[in-house]
């Protein structure tokens, strides 16, 4: 009777130890569903169409990932500030938000190699003269709560300690206190700046100069503990620069001129 | 399914920033109670006053600031003012849409507690010699406060809180502002976000604690 009830025990606890080994990859997997936080009011790499679709570099990328994978994608809306409480929660398995690979957020979450790196560019309102970034100096600067640019002109104007730094919650906002002059001007990736010039939507602004920093290079997120899935992003970033699919998306979404190199001159990662 | 580690030391490190914007949130909130207050006790006399235009100008104020939500108003404060030109700070924007709402529902709390003044105390006031002015100053005004003096506190407790809405206008040196940009910058959003919550807490459950005090002290009969 007891060797019976050990041999159960023991069986029980194999059972439950092999479920507690599978991993969060394995997870996706059985599930068959991979679900990634996207923000969708960052043009051109989320938004939706005119039919409330989730389109977008970021929306192919999580794709291809799921394809990949071979499961179904979920696109989760997911705005910047809540990138993190959604995959904490559980809501989300991998973010595909455009998200900067800073050393001070990569405490708190697990990052695969960049996946894209931004240019920025500075935007000016009607009537701000100068045409450098260095012509920004004591002059009031806006853009996006919490960004990579948004941290970068912080800390510059503290280093001039001159001028005001405003953050809004979106791109839109941002851009809309621009053209009524609320702000001279901001900083927006490349991309983005001229997906607004273009649209017309906002009077009067104009791009004057690439901003003088460090390329914002972006990566794939998730769980910091979960090895088995970083590792899979990773070659998964590989292999979509090396199918040639990198240069297909960027040309698709954001179209003239070559994709940024996604590593770092003389450094391994 | 919640798989995080909490770094308190990391985010006990930011505390000092929190407590700033903390003062800053105090401080919004306090201004926006005074000139709300003084705004209110106007929009109630305009009601009283008989004239159809300052009644008019009374009523669609108090209707509008209790009808939409806040954020609408901090909102228009900011970028529905800026299209006609008129730029307003995130910290002024704030401070109008706050005061905005606040005036609104005070009014209203003022007429309840009117209501509950008998007109005969003006009466007796007028044939005591007193001018419709005075009566209102000395008599009715007196007992309308001390009737409106919970709901005042409670008005208080919603504009401390009202200030977190100050992000969609750009403000980031409030409480929630610090908050918000500290977590872009660390990502550790529980952490931190429950610090500010805790903080929140005590500030108003302060306001309300001293309201009591002061409220036994004034009411004395």
């Amino acid at each position: 009777m007891t060797t019976k009830t050990l041999i159960g025990a023991a069986i029980a606890f194999a059972c439950l130890a092999g479920a507690a080994q599978a991993d969060k990859l394995d997870d996706i997997i059985a599930s068959g569903t991979l679900r990634c936080a996207v923000t969708l009011d960052f043009p051109p790499m989320g938004m939706r169409d005119e039919n409330n679709n989730p389109i977008g570099f970021d929306v192919d990328y999580c794709n291809d990932l799921a394809a990949a994978l071979g499961v179904d994608a979920e696109i989760v809306d997911t705005p910047f500030p809540e990138r993190i409480p959604a995959l904490m929660s559980g809501r989300v398995d991998v973010g595909v938000a455009s998200t900067s690979d800073t050393l001070e957020r990569a405490k708190t979450v697990g990052f695969s190699v960049p996946y894209y790196a931004f240019e920025n560019s500075v935007v000016v309102a009607e009537g701000v003269e100068g045409d450098s970034w260095d012509d920004m100096r004591g002059k009031t600067i806006g853009a996006t709560a919490g960004t990579y640019e948004a941290i970068w002109i912080e800390e510059r104007i503290a280093e001039w300690g001159e001028g005001t730094f405003r953050p809004y919650q979106t791109q839109a906002d941002v851009f809309l206190a621009l053209s009524q002059g609320q702000i001279d001007a901001t900083v927006s990736t490349t991309e983005v700046a001229n997906a607004n010039v273009d649209s017309g939507n906002y009077p009067g602004i104009s791009i004057i100069a690439k901003a003088p920093m460090v390329p914002d290079y972006v990566a794939l997120f998730t769980m910091r503990n979960e090895y088995g899935l970083i590792n899979y992003l990773n070659l998964f970033v590989n292999q979509q620069v090396r199918t040639g699919r990198y240069a297909e998306l960027f040309a698709k979404w954001i179209g003239e001129g070559e994709p940024a190199q996604l590593t770092v001159p003389n450094a391994y990662r | 399914m919640f798989d995080y580690t909490f770094q308190w030391r990391q985010a006990y490190a930011r505390l000092p920033q929190m407590l700033e914007g903390a003062l800053v949130t105090m401080e919004v909130a306090i201004l926006s109670m005074l000139i709300g207050v003084a705004l209110a006790v106007m929009l109630t006399l305009f009601r009283l006053s008989g004239n159809r235009a300052l009644s008019a100008v009374a009523t669609s104020w108090v209707e509008v600031a209790r009808n939409t939500p806040a954020l609408f108003q901090i909102y228009m404060a900011h970028f529905g003012v800026a299209s006609f030109g008129l730029y307003l700070s995130p910290y002024v924007s704030l401070l109008v849409g706050i005061t905005f709402n606040n005036a609104g529902y005070l009014a209203e709390n003022f007429r309840g507690a009117l209501k509950a003044i008998p007109d005969t105390q003006t009466r007796a006031a007028r044939s005591l010699g007193m001018t419709g002015m005075q009566a209102f100053r000395y008599v009715v005004l007196p007992q309308m406060l001390r009737i409106a003096f919970l709901p005042m506190t409670n008005q208080m407790v919603w504009a401390i809180l009202m200030t977190s809405l100050g992000v969609t206008v750009g403000m980031n040196i409030d409480l929630y502002g610090v908050t918000q940009d500290l977590n872009a910058l660390t990502f550790r959003t529980f952490e931190l976000f429950a610090i500010a919550a805790v903080i929140f807490y005590l500030i108003t459950k302060a306001i309300t604690l001293s309201a009591r005090l002061i409220a036994s002290r004034l009411f004395k009969y």
